[in-house]
Parts: structure tokens; C-alpha cells; sequence
């Protein structure tokens, strides 16, 4: 399984950064007059056209964006004048910062609560998951975003609106400034990682070495933690790579509305700037992220079930 | 199912959550006839005022009326869920379909484009596309739509291989029916359950996601109001009137739970009951049944008047229905029957290893004279522990694929015995190594699916006597193996019970592995014991003319193997409605009219310890006159 989904990762890094590049083939008219915007001279717009090669075949086009792609030239902002890639590489890092915490804040809270579920399904640790996961399925990002403000910045004024401190320059600033927009990113993945992991544990307490674990025995809490934690995990874990999507779309809206100095901003900024190269960038920086998150994840797997190590 | 009993089992959540969905499609709809302000009127009130009668939830910044902002905007997200919905299913589903009715080559090459397809962040590549293409309706719904179709397909590519290999469709198959009108009459209408399920779910996913592109300034641009538009304008003003930003919020919030709701509770129809490690609900659990007057002996082990019933929608399902036996060190009991006859339940309910939730059970267990059921339960765990071990029938189920044969076999040594890491692992080898497995120490390091049938048996043998039992309970412990390797595992586990002196129950039904190996014999039939006695007694003045059944549907040896399960006409009795009077009577050769109406009870045969449940017993003169008398009057048989 590993060694075909090796195969597949070329193919679709190939998809996926063409479809990143055909995306400036969208543009209205002629692309040049949108990137360069009116006041640019015609000699200006020609000299683009001739670089961006959009006088050329669309697959020659390609193979150069892609070239200059693999050699970490994603070309030049012609509205900042910043090198695209110096651009993301400047805002990543805070990015990261917002996925990783989310990522476990969502992971802490998941695990224990999917437990406790699973140990005694319908009842009222169950139910009030269930209840809990459904409420948070169904708030969007920016409402709860919106809502946590409003109640920790606005009223209680306990934890800062918007504004990012680095964690150079204060480290427990840099925690509280990442709390608010991490716990509105974690939100939605907590919902889901908890109803999945309940529904494989429920699955896995039927299994025969469940219950010869009950015969010989053991407590419930070690059976649920130590014997069916694990087996239960595959899912869960194709889901945290799967779930990564919908997470990174999550970024740039929560980087937005807390004034986050992340990628997703810059792409939104860069849209309204009409910097078409930065957004492209930023598009493909993500996407192949997403790819390599989800390939990385497979490998996980592995580690997690040895009976996939064989193949 | 019942229509009507469908449609409870929605529940009131589905029907508030539909009505909200209508009530909001309805007023997006007719809201120029409606008697709103218009949305874009400024200072239709006093700017950032409050809910009031005028203004049911209040005024923006410039004086606009919030709850015509609200209902307006309500058109541009419900235009793109459904919008975005219908298309994704409009192209996604006949994909679905195909790749789910053709299967192979087809399925393969749909697949992985789909697999493909769903590696994208949508959410990122409907923003830039959004912000290349131009920002309108239009774009947005083609967009959020497009993204759909890889779930579709999938959907609809499931649901289409359930249904495609049920009988009915395969029956349409084979007279010859299109594989067109197959698709039409016999398969689209069983896949639009799931799909209109779904349908409510992706309704969810992209009223969200249009909003969030609003909320960006992404989805169609001012004047005309979206939901998402409508919180980003709010949130500039959220000190001064918080209204603002949360009258759009709870609408959407709202909304999308009602969608995900509709949705999950159409998807649920089909679910199965869940059950946990325990029960749910303390007081949930049912009541004991009531238990027979029965004397404690000096047994070993005794079980007394043990009944576990199952309460489920066909009624109470009476799986063990008033056991008794007593066990004595050094002896093994066989408990024969067919499969349902409630001999592996019977272990389980004496092990206490039954389903968290719908059991009601009675009866007593006691271990030398001291009842289990009521112990603490730390002391039944110590008990399950070190004086009761379990081998379950199928080796291949019954470890844990993803831990070590260490790992596993050590673990009650360190509960239990409380041994160091070091001294379990030497413990550890030690009990491999008796039970025949060879270089016990690097097996210690792999794991099962690494050992054959048969090795991964003696494991679990090893695992059960780790702790040294006093009872050993072995259900069918050699049914899924190789039959070269069948007796191999008997000899070993026969020799372990008598070198520890255990007492060992050992469930089968095959009799002639019960006539080598026990001492004693419990005949179950329909959850209830039929026949018990000594091993000798009951093989040689059978009484029950079931276990004379089971006797001759052993195999002899010199049939070919493929030969070699003769089965008893008949079908084993329905739980939840036995037959009244003997539950063996629709099967029984020597059924007569007495046996349909009245149940025989367990009677003592002449030999010792020998019980049996029969009112024609075999071999004796009950029997005997009968027969003559019905010789004489044949008419009286009827047929
Ligand atoms: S009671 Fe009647 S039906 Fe039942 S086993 Fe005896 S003879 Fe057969």
C-alpha cells in the first residue's frame, strides 16, 4: 500500500501544481493588463507577457513555471516587489505555529473523550460528546472565531483580540496570542477526531482479544487505553491527514479575523492587492504541503498497525 | 421497516430541524412580499440600535434593518448549498454509479482520479479560483460545486456496490434485465436514502464554505447581503452593538445544524445499536432473573439455575436458560450442542463476558462455595485473573494484531503476578517453550499475523495458563484450525490440565473429540441442558434422542474428510419463540403428541448423575410401551 501510494505522490504533485499554475489562465482578459494593472506602459505589459511566456504553448509554460518552481524561483511580487518565495517563507513560520497547536489542542481533547465515550456507549459522557461534536460541526470558524472574541477579548478583556507577538521576542506573549485562533481552528477537528475514534473504539470493543482481555482480568481502563486505543487509530489518523484541508482553509480565514502575520493572510491580502504571482505561491506552497502532510500520515500507519509493514 | 415506525425514529430533532429548513427557503423565496425594510435602506432606524418590535434584530452601523439583511442574505447561501449540492450530484453520480455497477477495471479508473481529486485543499483552490475568476454567485457556486463531486462519487460508488450485489439484483441480471433498467428500477432508488442523507450534509459543508468567502469578501459583493458578509461587517463594530455580528451568526449557526441534523438522523435509519465496554446507563441495567432453590456443594466450581437473556426487537432472546453442573478439580466437563445452542454463551455468562447492554441474567456462579456475582469488581478481575483462564475458538481474532507476543503474554504476569519487566520475560518464554513453541524468546518480539493458526493457538494457551488457573474454559479450541494440527492442541491442552491438576470446561460440538478427552458430558439444546451425566454413561444408555442425533452425526473416521460433517435434519429452534413443550419436538423422530404441549423436565436415570430431559427416553420402557401402542393403532400417527 505504501509503495503504490510512493508511486502516486509524483502524479499528483504534477496535478496539483498545474492546476496551481493554470490558475493565472482564469484571469479576465489580458492577464498582464490584470497583474500590471492599467497605469503599466504597453511595453511593460509585452515585456510580462514574454516572461510569463503567455505567448507560448500552455505545456511549454509549464515545464518552465515548473522548473523555476524546483529551484525555488516562484518569480517576483509586481506590486511589493518582494521575491514570492521570501514572502512565505517570512510568514510560514506562523502558519505552523497555528496548525501544530490546534492540532494537539484538538488531539488532547479528542482521545480522552472518545475514551470515555466509547467505555460506556449511550450514556451520558456519550451522549454529551455526541451533542457537543454536532454543536461545534455546525459552527463555521468565523462564528465561533467571532464569538470567542467577543466573549474572552471584548468582555472579559483576558486574552488579546488580534495582534501576533513572535515567540523571539516573548514567549508567553507568543502562547497567548496563539491561543484564541488555535482553539477556533481546533474546535472542528475536535469534533470530528472524537466522533471517529468512538465509533472505531464501540467497533473494537467487539473484537474476541477484547473480551479474552476482560477474561483474563484487566481493568477497563487499561483494556480501553492499552488494548484498543491503537487498533481503533487507523481511521483517525487518515483522518487527521485528510482533515488538513479543511484545517488550512481554516488558517486563512482565523489569520484574517485575528490579524495573524501567517500565509493565509498573505494570500487573502495579495488578493485584494491583485499580487496574482503571491497568491499563486501561496496556493501551491499550501497544496503541496497538503500532499506531502497526507503522504507523511501513510507512513504513520506503519508505525501504528504492523500489519501494513509487510506490504 | 414499518413506515410509521421510520418515521418515529427520526425523532423531534429532524422535524424542528426541516421545519427551520422550510421556514428559511420559504422566506429567502418571498422576501419582496414579505413586510421587511428594504436591506439596503439606510437609516431605517437608529444606527446600532438593539432588537426591538420595528427592528426584530436591530440596525448595522448605517441604520439597516438586520433581520431583512438576514433573510436577503439568506438567499445568496441557500442558492449556493443547493446550487453547489445539485451539481456536485450531477456530475458525481453517474460516475458513482458506473464505477459502483461495473466494478473492476472501470471502478479502478474512476477511483483513482477520484483519490486524486480529494488530495486538493478545497478550500484554498475554491479561494483562488474565486479570486482569479472573479467574484459572484455564479463562480462560487460552480466552484463549491466542482469540489463536491469527488464525495459524491464516492457516496454514491458505495451505496451502488451494496446494493449491486444483492439478490434481487443479481437476479435482474441473470434473466436478462438492461443494465440500464437495472440501474434505473432496482439500484437508484435503493442509493437515494444515503444520498439524500448526504444531499442535507454537503447542503452544510457549502452554506460554510460560502460563507467563508464571504466573511473574506470572496462570494458576491456588496450591496447585495451574505451571511459571511454580514459577520465581517459586525465584527468592526462588536464592542459597541455585539447585535450586529451575532443576529447573522446564530441564523447560520442554526441553519447548518439543522442540515447537518436533517442528515445525520436520514443516515441513521440504517445504524446498528452501539454497545460500550459497559453499560451505558447504571440504571438501565435490567433486573436479575430470579434464581431456583439450589444447595451450595463443596465443588470446585458450581454454576446454579444460570440464565442470560437477551432483550432485543424480536422479543427475549433465551440463550442460556437455567443451567446447573458442578465441577471438581482434575475433571473436564464437555458441553456439547450445535452452534445457537447457548454452550460458548454459557461460558461467557459464567466468565461474565456478556454484551454492556439488552442482558438480563440470572443464576449463581460459585467458586469453592463463594458466590462470584456480588464480589467488588476488582476482586472478579482478580478471580478472572488467576483462577479462571479462557482459549477462545478462532486464534486469528482472539490477539491483538498490533501488539507484541510479548507484550500480550506478559501482561497478566505483571497485573497479576505483579513480576518485574525482567522476570515476566523470562516467565514469559518459559510458558511459550511449554506449550511447544519453539525459540520462545524471538517470538516474544513479533506479532500474530507473523504465526500461523496453530502457533497463535498455543499462545493463547500460554496467555491462559500464565497465571496458573484453577479452571480452565476452552470454547471450541480447535474448530478453526488445520485438522493435522487439531489434535496436537487437544493432547497439549489435555496434558496442561492434568499436569497442573486444573478442572477444565471444554466446549465443542464435535463428540468425538468430547468422548477421547472428558469425564463428564452437559448436552445443550435451545439453551437448556437435555442430557448430563458421567462421559461413559451418557455415550452407552443414551436417553435423549437428541444426543443420539449428535451421536450419529459424528463422522466415522474412514469417510472421506469432505464427507465428514453429517448434520441432523432440521433446523436448530428460535430463541426468541421456542417451540412449545420440548424444544427438540419439530426435529424429534420419536416425537409424539404429549412432547408439543409439555415440557419434560430433567429426570434421573437409573445410572448415577445421569440426567436427561425427555418423556420418550431411548432404551427404556416408557419408550417401549409406546411404540407397541401406537403400532397397534396406526391411524392414531396421522400420516
Ligand atoms: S420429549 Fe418428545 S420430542 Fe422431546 S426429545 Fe423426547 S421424544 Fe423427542
Amino acid at each position: 500500500m505504501i509503495l503504490r501510494k510512493a508511486l502516486r505522490l509524483p502524479l499528483v504533485l504534477v496535478v496539483v501544481t498545474f492546476l496551481s499554475f493554470l490558475l493565472l489562465n482564469l484571469l479576465p482578459g489580458d492577464p498582464a493588463l490584470q497583474i500590471l494593472g492599467g497605469s503599466a506602459t504597453e511595453e511593460a505589459r509585452a515585456q510580462l507577457r514574454a516572461q510569463l511566456g503567455l505567448d507560448d504553448p500552455l505545456f511549454a509554460r509549464y515545464a518552465s513555471w515548473l522548473g523555476g518552481l524546483l529551484t525555488g524561483d516562484l518569480g517576483t511580487s509586481y506590486v511589493t516587489s518582494i521575491p514570492v518565495l521570501d514572502a512565505l517563507a517570512d510568514r510560514l513560520p506562523v502558519t505552523l505555529e497555528l496548525l501544530v497547536a490546534a492540532e494537539l489542542l484538538a488531539l488532547a481533547l479528542a482521545v480522552p473523550l472518545a475514551v470515555a465515550a466509547a467505555r460506556r456507549a449511550g450514556g451520558a459522557i456519550d451522549q454529551g460528546l455526541t451533542t457537543l461534536s454536532f454543536g461545534l460541526l455546525s459552527t463555521p470558524v468565523f462564528v465561533l472565531g467571532v464569538v470567542l472574541i467577543l466573549v474572552f477579548a471584548v468582555k472579559l478583556k483576558a486574552l488579546p483580540a488580534t495582534g501576533w507577538t513572535d515567540f523571539s521576542v516573548d514567549p508567553y506573549w507568543n502562547l497567548l496570542s496563539v491561543l484564541l485562533p488555535a482553539v477556533t481552528l481546533a474546535a472542528g477537528q475536535l469534533a470530528v477526531y472524537s466522533r471517529l475514534l468512538r465509533t472505531d473504539l464501540i467497533a473494537t470493543l467487539q473484537e474476541d482479544y477484547i473480551t479474552l482481555a476482560r477474561a483474563r482480568g484487566l481493568s477497563p481502563r487499561r483494556i480501553l487505553w492499552r488494548h484498543a486505543l491503537r487498533p481503533s487509530a487507523i481511521s483517525l489518523i487518515t483522518a487527521i491527514g485528510l482533515n488538513m484541508g479543511a484545517l488550512i482553509g481554516g488558517t486563512v480565514i482565523v489569520e484574517t479575523l485575528f490579524g495573524l502575520p501567517g500565509v493565509g493572510r498573505l494570500i487573502v491580502e495579495s488578493i485584494f492587492a491583485r499580487d496574482y504571482l503571491t497568491v499563486q505561491g501561496g496556493v501551491v506552497l499550501i497544496s503541496v504541503g497538503y500532499v506531502l502532510v497526507n503522504f507523511a500520515v501513510d507512513l504513520v500507519y506503519a508505525a501504528v498497525d504492523p500489519r501494513i509493514r509487510r506490504a | 421497516m414499518p413506515r410509521r415506525a421510520a418515521l418515529r425514529r427520526l425523532g423531534w430533532g429532524f422535524w424542528a430541524s426541516a421545519a427551520w429548513v422550510v421556514l428559511l427557503v420559504l422566506a429567502a423565496a418571498l422576501a419582496d412580499l414579505l413586510p421587511l425594510h428594504p436591506y439596503d435602506r439606510t437609516l431605517a432606524g437608529p444606527p446600532q440600535s438593539g432588537p426591538s418590535p420595528a427592528h426584530p434584530f436591530g440596525t448595522d452601523g448605517l441604520g439597516r434593518d438586520m433581520l431583512s439583511r438576514v433573510v436577503y442574505g439568506a438567499r445568496v447561501s441557500l442558492g449556493v448549498g443547493i446550487g453547489a449540492v445539485l451539481l456536485g450530484l450531477l456530475i458525481g453520480a453517474p460516475f458513482g454509479l458506473v464505477a459502483g455497477y461495473r466494478g473492476r477495471l472501470t471502478d479502478a479508473v474512476i477511483m483513482s482520479v477520484n483519490d486524486i481529486a480529494l488530495a486538493f485543499p478545497a478550500l484554498v483552490f475554491a479561494l483562488a479560483v474565486v479570486a482569479f475568476a472573479g467574484a459572484s454567485m455564479r463562480n462560487v457556486l460552480i466552484v463549491l460545486g466542482v469540489l463536491g463531486v469527488p464525495a459524491w462519487t464516492r457516496l454514491i460508488r458505495g451505496a451502488t456496490m451494496a446494493f449491486a450485489g444483492r439478490e434481487f439484483v443479481t437476479a435482474a441480471r441473470a434473466l436478462g434485465a438492461r443494465d440500464r433498467r437495472i440501474l434505473w428500477r432496482e439500484i437508484v432508488p435503493n442509493v437515494a436514502l444515503p444520498a439524500s442523507s448526504y444531499a442535507f450534509i454537503g447542503m452544510a459543508v457549502a452554506v460554510v464554505a460560502e460563507g467563508g468567502l464571504a466573511f473574506l469578501g470572496l462570494s458576491v459583493q456588496p450591496p447585495t447581503p451574505t451571511w459571511g458578509g454580514l459577520i465581517n461587517e459586525g465584527r468592526n463594530i462588536m464592542e459597541t452593538a455585539p447585535h450586529v455580528v451575532l443576529a447573522p451568526s446564530l441564523v447560520l449557526f442554526v441553519t447548518v445544524l439543522a442540515f447537518n441534523l436533517v442528515g445525520d438522523r436520514l443516515r441513521a435509519l440504517t445504524d446498528v445499536r452501539e454497545i460500550g465496554l459497559e453499560p451505558g446507563r447504571r440504571r438501565a441495567a435490567l433486573p436479575p432473573l430470579p434464581a431456583a432453590e439450589h444447595d451450595v456443594e463443596p465443588a470446585l466450581l458450581q454454576v446454579a439455575d444460570l440464565r442470560t437473556h437477551f432483550e432485543t426487537a424480536r422479543g427475549t432472546v433465551r440463550a442460556v436458560d437455567g443451567v446447573s453442573f458442578a465441577l471438581n478439580r482434575g475433571r473436564t466437563l464437555a458441553i456439547v450442542g450445535e452452534s445457537g445452542s447457548g454452550k460458548s454463551m454459557l461460558i461467557r455468562s459464567i466468565l461474565g463476558l456478556l454484551p454492556a447492554a439488552g442482558v438480563r441474567r440470572g443464576g449463581k456462579v460459585y467458586l469453592e462455595g463463594r458466590e462470584i456475582g456480588d464480589l467488588e469488581p476488582e476482586d472478579l478481575r482478580e478471580i478472572l485473573g488467576t483462577r479462571f483462564a479462557a482459549v477462545f475458538q478462532d486464534p486469528m481474532t482472539a490477539l491483538n494484531p498490533v501488539r507484541t507476543i510479548g507484550a500480550q503474554v506478559m501482561e497478566p504476569l505483571r497485573v497479576h503476578l505483579k513480576l518485574t519487566r525482567a522476570a515476566a520475560r523470562a516467565r514469559a518464554a518459559d510458558l511459550l517453550a511449554s506449550v511447544g513453541i519453539p525459540d520462545p524468546v524471538r517470538m516474544l518480539k513479533r506479532y500474530p499475523h507473523q504465526l500461523s493458526g496453530g502457533m497463535r493457538q498455543r499462545v493463547t494457551i500460554a496467555m491462559a495458563l500464565s497465571c496458573d488457573p484453577d479452571v480452565l474454559f476452552a470454547d471450541e479450541p480447535t474448530t478453526a484450525l488445520d485438522v493435522t494440527v487439531q489434535d496436537q492442541v487437544l493432547r497439549l491442552i489435555h496434558r496442561q490440565r492434568e499436569e497442573r491438576d486444573m478442572a477444565m470446561v471444554l466446549v465443542s460440538h464435535d463428540l468425538a473429540v468430547v468422548a477421547q478427552w472428558a469425564d463428564e458430558v452437559i448436552v445443550m439444546y435451545g439453551g437448556k441442558v437435555v442430557e448430563r451425566g458421567p462421559a461413559a454413561a451418557l455415550f452407552e444408555h443414551t436417553r435423549m434422542p437428541y444426543t443420539e442425533a449428535l451421536l450419529q452425526a459424528i463422522p466415522a473416521l474412514s469417510d472421506p474428510s469432505h464427507k465428514r460433517l453429517r448434520v441432523i435434519q432440521g433446523r436448530p429452534p428460535d430463541l426468541a419463540a421456542p417451540p412449545a413443550g420440548c424444544r427438540f419436538q419439530p426435529r424429534c423422530p420419536y416425537a409424539r403428541e404429549r412432547c408439543a404441549s409439555e415440557e419434560p423436565p430433567l429426570v434421573r436415570a437409573e445410572t448415577r448423575d445421569h440426567l436427561y430431559a425427555c418423556w420418550y427416553p431411548l432404551g427404556t420402557e416408557a419408550a417401549a410401551a409406546e411404540e407397541a401402542e401406537i403400532i397397534e393403532g396406526t391411524e392414531s400417527r396421522g400420516r
